[in-house]
């Protein structure tokens, strides 16, 4: 049987393997949402790219399941501690572990960030700005929009409006609740996406099924994870993505820059992966941690940490649920979660007391996620739990999605537990600060009041917490911050971090499609720097300029209408 | 799975042996499997038909831990051949120490922690009512359950200094419903439309069933009504969130 990645698509074969004492380019550690558009792009340049996975590398037929029990190993299940006055819980909610890593159970909303998310500070005085623009990302917005692609509202009204390049979805009896709740209070909305999820056909990826088991992954194909839009295309071009190798250093040189990366591979045996440079995209736990356990004489604190901020400024989103019972029944598992939404209350508006904002969107938990829900929603046991489940088809569930402020207290160090491989584990911790708290209250009474105009007969609500950003933040102070505006270290010019733990805030948008759009521009600035990066210590900051030949074959200007 | 609590003591009254509780009789996922993938199916079809042994808990722990298990997910209305195993899966998680990929820092190791828990409630058992947890009535167990269920154990026990007494709840219900609510049956009761790969969803509005699927016939389900863990108005308010949050965004 050949690799298979979605219902029609096989993973191209055979693929190059570099030899053990090989000199690479580039080794990429994690190949999830930034990794696997970076070394697709690297191997299309013509770089010789080793991107190191910790987890398998998924035939999808085999290993997945629609089912939501079966789905665990999605997720990244070593243990970790969590902690502070509002621990976030990790694995399932927010980390991914194998070729495609969090995208493979992303749940594929793809809002952009708005162009006042880049200059937070500017404008509210709260968090940090960028060090660039929301117009320096636009085109990559626009380009990745096309390659996952990205179905949605021919005009969407929020922020920089757009439209998207494939049609809006139908909506599914949750959507009609949004739509509905929204529509009797005056909210606007949108219907049917932006959703990194076919609405139609796409070269060898079919259509949605609706089956809405996206974060189970998705064995249809239809939705987008690099594993099946990035990767193979990198496979086809050279790149190795080598599965099971779980990277426990990075390796520095006297003269002060990195030469390799240390890991240990599937047999749990340590080996070593010359680069002429590295790049970091483990996301914003395991890339702090695997630079904090790289510190060696030089680097005290751990590398690139010469600011002190490194694993510092970590962010999650508040992510409440609220679920309502209504009298007709709704049959919520139907559908992808994410496929409407509202970015009314995202800007921030004085007279709500409180900086930045959040959005409103369909979230749609299956039987078991629900019923967690419910546990600590309604404190349901025993019978109260029978009962309320079996009303399930009855629920619709709704989800804020606000913007936490980066804190330097919420934060990823090194715990004194150590894993299967003798590396000492994270340790998370994460406080509300006073903003954020008037945010979160807002946000929660506003989606229970959508939730009762929708006509619900019972509400209840869930605190919660989506997405990880932060901890190895970019800016333009050295003194502040981890890496400069394309991801390259402060420190060590030939050591770079893509992935989300390099944004300074976070928006109320998902980040996934800013992560790609990010890892698309570190990748041409990389392409365009060329051997200066291996060779010269020299920091250019010139803008890179878009290269469209870039993107994966087919994908390339499918029609993404530009609204003036 | 005991079926301690038929005549429900409770009660005093009798609960339905039923083939199928829920309000959709005659609707059966498992009827499906032929729609679903290899891979789904060999999944699913083990989960019914095959039961782990007890391997992680002692005999005198799994004996408790059944006690307390039939009465945070309670069976009794479910016919006995149709009752769904919650123990075995737990105690497979344990023997085979799967983790959820974080540990609350206030808390010790999943496994440490169902141990202590286990000693805790057979302690607070003797010192209320001079009997094994196992052994008492329904409502006696369900008060020290309910005790644990608000936070406030009663009687308070020095186990609970260890761990928030709410983190383990939180735990110990988030295994139970996981084991029950991924079981076909279960999905049978709720009406959930189960695994849909390659097949998929066709009728996406209005709550309208797929051919298969079946229309809801809603009756009065005899759960006994004076049970504690019957769902409250008041507890329906704030509460926080202690799970491990999965299935939004």
């Amino acid at each position: 049987m050949p690799h298979r990645l979605g219902a029609m698509q096989t993973l191209p074969s055979p693929m190059r393997r570099f030899q053990e004492n090989d000199l690479v380019d580039y080794c990429i550690v994690g190949v999830g949402s930034a990794g696997g558009v970076l070394v697709q792009r690297l191997a299309r340049a013509g770089f010789r790219v080793v991107a190191l996975e910790a987890g398998p590398f998924w035939d999808t037929e085999k290993d997945w399941v629609s089912d939501e029990k079966g789905s665990h190993e999605l997720y990244w299940n070593d243990l970790r501690i969590t902690g502070g006055t509002d621990p976030l819980a990790l694995g399932s909610n927010n980390c991914g572990k194998g070729v495609g890593g969090g995208s493979v159970h992303w749940a594929a909303f793809a809002p952009r960030f708005h162009p006042s998310d880049f200059r937070v500070y500017s404008e509210d005085g709260v968090g940090v700005d960028w060090p660039m623009s929301y117009w320096d990302l636009k085109p990559y917005y626009e380009l990745l929009e096309r390659e996952m692609p990205v179905a949605g509202p021919a005009w969407f009204p929020w922020g920089d409006p757009h439209g998207h390049p494939y049609g809006p979805h139908p909506l599914s009896g949750r959507g009609d609740v949004l739509v509905r709740g929204c529509t009797k209070l005056g909210i606007r909305s949108v219907a049917g996406g932006p959703v990194a999820i076919l609405s139609a056909s796409h070269g060898d990826r079919p259509h949605c099924i609706y089956r809405g088991f996206c974060i189970q992954g998705c064995k249809v194909g239809a939705k987008a994870s690099t594993l099946i839009t990035h990767v193979p295309n990198a496979i086809s071009h050279g790149a190795e993505i080598r599965a099971h190798a779980m990277a426990s250093r990075v390796s520095v040189r006297q003269d002060g820059r990195v030469d390799g990366v240390f890991y240990f591979d599937r047999e749990g045996k340590e080996q070593f992966q010359r680069a002429r440079a590295v790049i970091v995209s483990g996301y914003a736990i395991e890339t702090p941690r695997l630079l904090l356990n790289s510190a060696c004489p030089g680097h005290r604190q751990g590398l690139a940490n010469s600011s002190g901020t490194l694993g510092k400024y970590l962010m999650a989103q508040a992510g409440n649920v609220v679920a309502g019972r209504f009298e007709e029944l709704i049959r919520l598992y139907k559908a992808p979660p994410a496929h409407a939404l509202s970015e009314e209350f995202y800007e921030t508006d004085p007279r709500r007391g409180f900086a930045r904002g959040f959005a409103i969107q369909t979230v749609g938990p299956l039987p078991v996620a629900f019923a967690k829900q419910m546990v600590a929603a309604m404190g349901a046991w025993g019978w109260g739990m029978r009962r309320v489940m079996m009303d399930y088809n009855h629920w619709s569930t709704l989800g804020v999605l606000g913007e936490i402020l980066p804190w330097e207290d919420n934060c990823v160090e090194l715990a004194e537990e150590k894993d299967q491989h003798g590396l000492p584990v994270a340790k998370v911790t994460f406080n509300l600060h006073d903003n954020d708290k008037k945010l979160i209250e807002f946000g929660k009474q506003k989606v229970m009041e959508i939730m009762w105009a929708a006509g619900a007969k019972q509400v209840v609500q869930e605190s919660r917490f989506a997405h990880l950003v932060g901890a190895a933040r970019m800016g333009r102070d050295p003194s502040t911050s981890v890496v400069d505006k394309f991801g390259r270290t402060h420190d060590i010019p030939n050591l770079f971090v893509c992935d989300g733990s390099i944004l300074p805030t976070q928006g109320s948008a998902n980040p996934g499609l800013t992560i790609q759009a990010l890892a698309a521009r570190t990748a041409d600035y990389l392409i365009k720097q060329g051997d200066a990066i291996f060779f010269s210590n020299r920091r250019d900051l010139s803008e890179p300029g878009i290269r469209y030949d870039l993107s994966p074959p087919y994908t390339r200007f499918k029609g993404n209408p530009r609204i003036a | 799975m005991t079926k301690k609590s038929l005549p429900y003591l409770a009660t005093g009254g009798d609960l339905k042996d039923l083939e199928q509780p829920g309000f959709y009789p005659g609707y059966s996922t498992m009827a499906q499997k032929r729609s679903w993938e290899d891979a789904t199916r060999k999944t699913v079809t083990k989960r019914v038909t095959e039961t782990a042994p007890i391997r992680f808990f002692s005999e005198k722990e799994a004996t408790l831990l059944r006690a307390v298990i039939d009465r945070v997910m309670p069976q009794d209305d479910r016919a006995e051949e149709r009752t769904i195993p919650i123990l075995s899966v737990l105690d497979e998680r344990l023997y085979k120490n799967s983790l959820n990929g974080f540990r609350y820092e206030d808390m010790p190791p999943d496994r440490e922690a169902y141990r202590l828990a286990i000693k805790a409630i057979e302690e607070m058992a003797q010192h209320r009512f001079q009997q094994s947890f196992h052994a008492l009535t329904v409502h006696w167990q369900e008060l020290i359950l309910m005790s644990l269920h608000d936070g406030k154990p009663e009687p308070a026990n020095a186990a609970w200094q260890e761990m928030p007494v709410r983190r383990f709840w939180a735990m110990l219900m988030e295994d139970c419903v996981t084991a029950y609510y991924s079981h076909p049956w279960a999905w049978d009761e709720i009406g959930f439309g189960g695994p849909a790969y390659p097949r998929g969803y066709m009728r996406l509005e209005n709550g309208l069933p797929e051919p298969w699927e079946k229309d809801e016939r809603r009756y009065e389900w005899n759960a006994p009504v004076d049970s504690l863990s019957e769902l409250r108005e008041e507890s329906a308010s704030k509460r926080g969130s202690e799970h491990d949050h999965k299935g939004s965004h």
